[in-house]
């Protein structure tokens, strides 16, 4: 008996409502989608689900204690908090450039990188700056 | 062996610290919360009375009306906000024009002066956004408006500069009578005097429980107050009371000194000593009566809400006097007009405490004026000209709501802030409508470089009122960790 | 971090997040040669800075940018035009001569109090959030109530966390991105608390924030009282009925030391009431603007969310571009001719901006609907129609009206109106 999936898809405001009828892993038809990349959210969701991540890590000697970073690609749904504490491990020095890789290979998947998301320059005095503490 | 330990950093407790530090004694002021003024003092409407409200048989009744007389000298020595902007009693109904009447001869009994009756015309006149429903008003000329708690800190800081040692965080746990004096026992220390001071406010009577005695009881008597936008600013110009309660003056309409206008306060008789909450039946009263009396407020101007407790007695009158433990000097049940009369109560007690045998010698050397806090907001462009120049940090805009500088929150810091709320009450950065929210992460930076409190560990106002947590890894790094590696 | 200012400018712009940057821009691309941004923070960039979310840039650059990679790139442009920044600088009035020409009054350490001299000035303050006081939410005023904003601020640049179990007010797009910030931070978020019956932020945001961690969205549903004596300690929830009252028999409580409140920005318009400029308070609550992004007074004009709030970045750089091209005109003594044409928020329409059209220009106008609609349309007067799919008051509309069409117009106010296709 075929069972059916719901998912919200993200792909644009709209969300629309997908229904993914499937039977075991084979996937049957996907319904709801009032566009293609629907369909494909939907497919992604129910074989691999992956999800973009951006947080911070700690940087010395800049004007903020803490350095944006994001993902180069998408971490798997389930293993996010994972990758979120992997990358929180992650230390550094100012000067940073946007761009710059801190981290290769994330959660041992090559080709998944963790990058500073702004520059910041190294600040000399830090009594001066603003998120010293 | 101190001479005097007062109990109880308010307004009274400050005021009496201020007066005793004109003389040759060793005075010490213990206060629980963080900061002095942080109980009921800061949640004060702020009103010093004409007087003309309370019968002149009682003590309050006759110390508002000095301490109102008091308080030009005192802003010229303390250098804190104080302007007299008059008080306006307004009758909604034919039967409050006798009850009018009644508090203008009470008044003229007590000498206060200039007070009149004005009739529906002058009143819509002189006040074009009151409702036009109201037939008459008695009208106070020396009432005024200060902010409490600006009060409270100049008077500290002038007892301060003067000798009086101040100890905050220290409530008082225990007291030991003895024949020659009495113990102040406190976490941050025991202080003998030969004389204890008891300013405790809601919790003078169990203060005085600790010395063996059971004189009064305080029964707290809550108070919500409501801030409205600064847009309001002018609506009225006047205190706006209505005709009073057997209870309470009633819920008033007050522009504060700095120009909100402030509504309130309920009167709620409570048992718990702890409760400071605002709530939608308080906001509901307060709201349906003053918009009968001015139409154009609403509760959506609202920025922030507070309650304070006020400490009635059961004589309902203040309690100023020597008891029979020895050396052990009451001045409890101080409620309104708490504030107007507490310089007044100040020399009551100073001259209850000469005659207990108290010697008083005035110092030579007694520093009169202390350096008043500077507040670019209100001055002019000369003024601020030469602020700058004096201190380019005058420049650097902290609050943007209230326009407060950061050579202002550097010096709320240097005047003994430790907390958010010491800055705060200080310098007025966070009062304005962003309650905050842009300001301050930065008065904790400088908390945190300016004042050694470590950034995870401020404050809102003391105790456990922590503001941020540590990130989980941030936490400080353990010895012998090695430098931040480079990336 | 403060940067450099002299002399006299074309154009001066208040403020240095998307919508200042895209301003400075704008006026660069428009010939003005001496343009400044001036900012009250140390540095440019705005809100941006903060909002290390992907989400930017889909369509002004088509790539998925964060809001501090957004910022860079305008920042790298600015630099490259030659535009002037002074940071760490706060604008505390404005003034005009006869002539038109703007003093604007700016304090910071380093210079004190300087007036820096231009033809014209764009406002571009932004906004800020409204508060615990603006809904006044009854109980203790403990530690642990902040908004949204400030704590996302803590978060990400300061490194520090608002607390370690959170309740979120409100379902915008800024508490729900918070509540996911939270999670990735080894925090608690107990639940999300939203007053209306649907999520006010975009339910790619409900699945992505909430749904991924199991963090329950609980729909009318608002907070009625805060407990704790130093530290938030618990909150009271209740459920309310179509009345938006809540129903108090049905309240329950929730341990908490942490309350976010997401409810609502506000454009910042305090120097704008300083200048005197005419507000349209009802509607957006920020300044009445012209198709050249004009205020009521010459040569002042304005962008971003300081006039409207915006939920896109990359439509207040669209905004900002034209807002800087006209103030650049204008400072180069080119004027466009008033407009002739009102433009008026009918039906299930909040507002419109900008309020007024000419014909014989291209317009993009933002709109904001009331009610959630499904399969509805706009009406433009009677010269034409747009089918929408989905309209909710969360998501700005925008509508492209082409140069021709005001050309059959012949009115003075044009009405626009979002109705059932029906």
């Amino acid at each position: 008996m075929p069972d059916t999936d719901k998912f919200v898809c993200i792909g644009c405001p709209v969300g629309c409502p997908l229904e993914l009828e499937h039977e075991g892993d084979r996937i049957i038809e996907v319904a709801g989608n009032d566009c293609r990349r629907g369909e494909k959210y939907a497919k992604q969701e129910f074989t691999d689900p992956r999800r973009g991540l951006s947080t911070t890590v700690a940087i010395a000697g800049a004007v903020w204690r803490r350095l944006p970073v994001k993902t180069t690609g998408q971490v798997p749904k389930h293993r996010v908090l994972e990758a979120a504490r992997a990358i929180h491990q992650i230390r550094c020095r100012a000067p940073v450039e946007v761009g710059q890789v801190l981290l290769e290979g994330l959660l041992g998947e090559r080709g998944l990188d963790v990058i500073a998301t702004r520059s910041m320059e190294k600040v000399e005095d830090l009594g001066a700056s603003p998120g010293a503490a | 062996m101190y001479d005097v330990a007062i109990i109880g950093g308010g307004v009274v407790g400050c005021a009496i610290a201020r007066e005793l530090s004109r003389y040759q004694l060793d005075v010490v002021l213990v206060e629980k919360c963080a900061e002095v003024g942080f109980g009921t003092t800061k949640t004060n409407s702020g009103i010093i009375h004409a007087g003309h409200h309370s019968p002149p048989d009682t003590l309050k009744g006759r110390l508002a009306v000095r301490g109102n007389q008091l308080f030009d000298a005192l802003r010229q020595e303390l250098s804190f906000g104080f302007r007299r902007i008059g008080e306006l009693v307004v009758a909604q109904r034919p039967e409050d024009l006798p009850v009018l009447d009644g508090l203008k001869e009470q008044g003229r009994k007590k000498g206060v002066p200039g007070l009149e009756i004005w009739d529906r015309e002058r009143l819509h006149r002189e006040e074009p956004n009151l409702s036009m429903e109201l037939l008459a008003a008695l009208h106070a000329p020396t009432a005024g408006v200060i902010n409490p708690y600006e009060f409270a800190f100049a008077l500290i800081e002038h007892a301060v500069d003067n000798g009086v040692k101040l100890v905050v965080d220290a409530p008082v746990e225990k007291l030991d009578v003895a024949p020659d004096g009495i113990t102040v026992h406190t976490p941050k220390g025991s202080f003998p005097a030969r004389f204890v001071v008891n300013c405790a406010g809601v919790f003078a009577d169990e203060i005085a429980g600790m010395a063996g005695l059971e004189e009064f009881h305080i029964h707290p008597r809550k108070g919500e107050e409501y801030m409205l936008d600064k847009r309001l600013q002018g609506l009225v110009r006047r205190l706006i009371f209505p005709v009073p309660s057997p209870k309470t003056k009633g819920t008033l309409i007050i522009p504060t000194f700095d120009g909100t206008i402030m509504v309130g306060p309920t009167a709620e008789d409570t048992q718990d000593r702890f409760d400071l909450s605002t709530t939608d039946a308080g906001a509901g009263k307060v709201f349906d009566f003053v918009r009968r009396i001015c139409p154009a407020i609403s509760p959506r101007d609202t920025i922030a809400e507070f309650a304070g407790l006020r400490a009635v007695s059961d004589t309902n009158d203040f309690i100023i006097g020597p008891t029979k433990v020895k050396g052990f000097i009451n001045v409890a049940g101080i409620q309104s007009p708490g504030l107007t009369a507490s310089p007044a109560i100040a020399e009551y007690v100073r001259d209850i405490l000469k005659d207990e045998g108290l010697a008083l010698d005035e110092k030579a050397d007694f520093r009169r004026h202390v350096p008043c806090a500077p507040r670019f907001s209100a001055a002019d462009l000369d003024q601020r000209e030469r602020l700058v120049a004096e201190n380019p940090l005058f420049a650097r805009v902290v609050c943007r709501c209230e326009l407060v500088t950061e050579a202002e929150v550097q010096d709320a810091i240097d005047r003994g802030a430790r907390t958010l709320d010491g800055i705060k009450f200080r310098s007025r950065a966070g009062m304005g409508r962003c309650q905050g929210g842009f300001c301050a992460s930065r008065c904790m930076t400088l908390l945190a470089e300016r004042g050694g409190v470590p950034f995870h560990a401020i404050t809102k106002r003391g105790g456990g009122s922590w503001i941020v947590a540590e990130m989980i890894n941030e936490q400080h790094p353990r010895q012998g960790e090695s430098e931040d590696e480079s990336c | 971090m403060l940067g450099r200012a002299e002399g006299r400018y074309d154009v001066v712009v208040v403020g240095g997040g998307p919508a200042g940057m895209g301003a400075a821009l704008g006026a660069r691309d428009s010939g003005a040669e001496r343009v400044l941004i001036l900012d009250r923070e140390p540095e440019i960039g705005g809100i941006l800075l903060q909002c290390i979310h992907s989400g930017f840039g889909l369509h002004y650059f088509r790539e998925e940018l964060t809001g501090p990679e957004y910022a860079e790139r305008f920042l790298a442009k600015a630099i490259d035009q030659d535009i002037d920044l002074l940071t760490d600088s706060y604008v505390s009035g404005v003034t005009v001569d006869s002539s038109g020409r703007k003093a604007v009054r700016v304090m910071n350490e380093q210079r004190g109090i300087l007036t820096l001299e231009t033809r014209s000035v764009v406002l571009a303050m932004g906004c800020r959030e409204r508060t615990r006081g603006a809904i006044r939410i009854p109980g203790t005023r403990p530690s642990g109530v902040l908004t949204a904003g400030f704590a996302q601020k803590l978060v990400n640049m300061m490194g520090y966390l608002p607390g370690k179990r959170i309740a979120i007010l409100g379902s915008g797009d800024i508490g729900l991105i918070m509540a996911r910030r939270l999670i990735l931070e080894g925090c608690e978020v107990v639940g999300v608390f939203e007053i209306m019956p649907h999520s006010n932020g975009l339910t790619r945001n409900v699945v992505q924030c909430l749904d991924d961690f199991g963090v329950p969205l609980h729909l009318s549903t608002t907070v009625v009282n805060i407990d704790g004596r130093d530290r938030v300690e618990r909150i009271t929830v209740a459920p309310v009925g179509e009345d938006m009252a809540p129903i108090m028999e049905r309240a329950w409580d929730v341990d908490c030391d942490t309350l976010l409140i997401s409810i609502g920005l506000i454009p910042e318009n305090e120097l704008s009431r300083k200048l005197g400029i005419q507000l349209d308070e009802v509607n957006t609550g920020g300044p009445w603007v012209s198709s050249t992004m004009e205020t009521s007074m010459p040569g002042m004009f304005a962008c971003g969310n300081v006039v409207h709030v915006h939920d896109v970045a990359d439509f207040v750089t669209r905004e900002a571009l034209l807002a800087g091209q006209f103030a650049g005109e204008w400072a180069q003594g080119i004027r466009r001719p008033i407009d002739n044409i009102n433009l008026v928020p009918g039906d299930n329409l909040r507002y419109c901006v900008p309020h007024s059209l000419s014909p014989g220009r291209e317009h993009t106008v933002y709109m904001r609907c009331r009610e959630p609609m499904a399969k509805c349309k706009l009406r433009v007067g009677d010269l034409r129609e747009k089918k929408l799919r989905y309209v909710f008051p969360a998501e700005m509309i925008s509508l492209k009206i082409r140069p021709d069409l005001l050309d059959r117009f012949h009115g003075d106010t044009l009405r626009v109106d979002l109705v059932p296709r029906g």
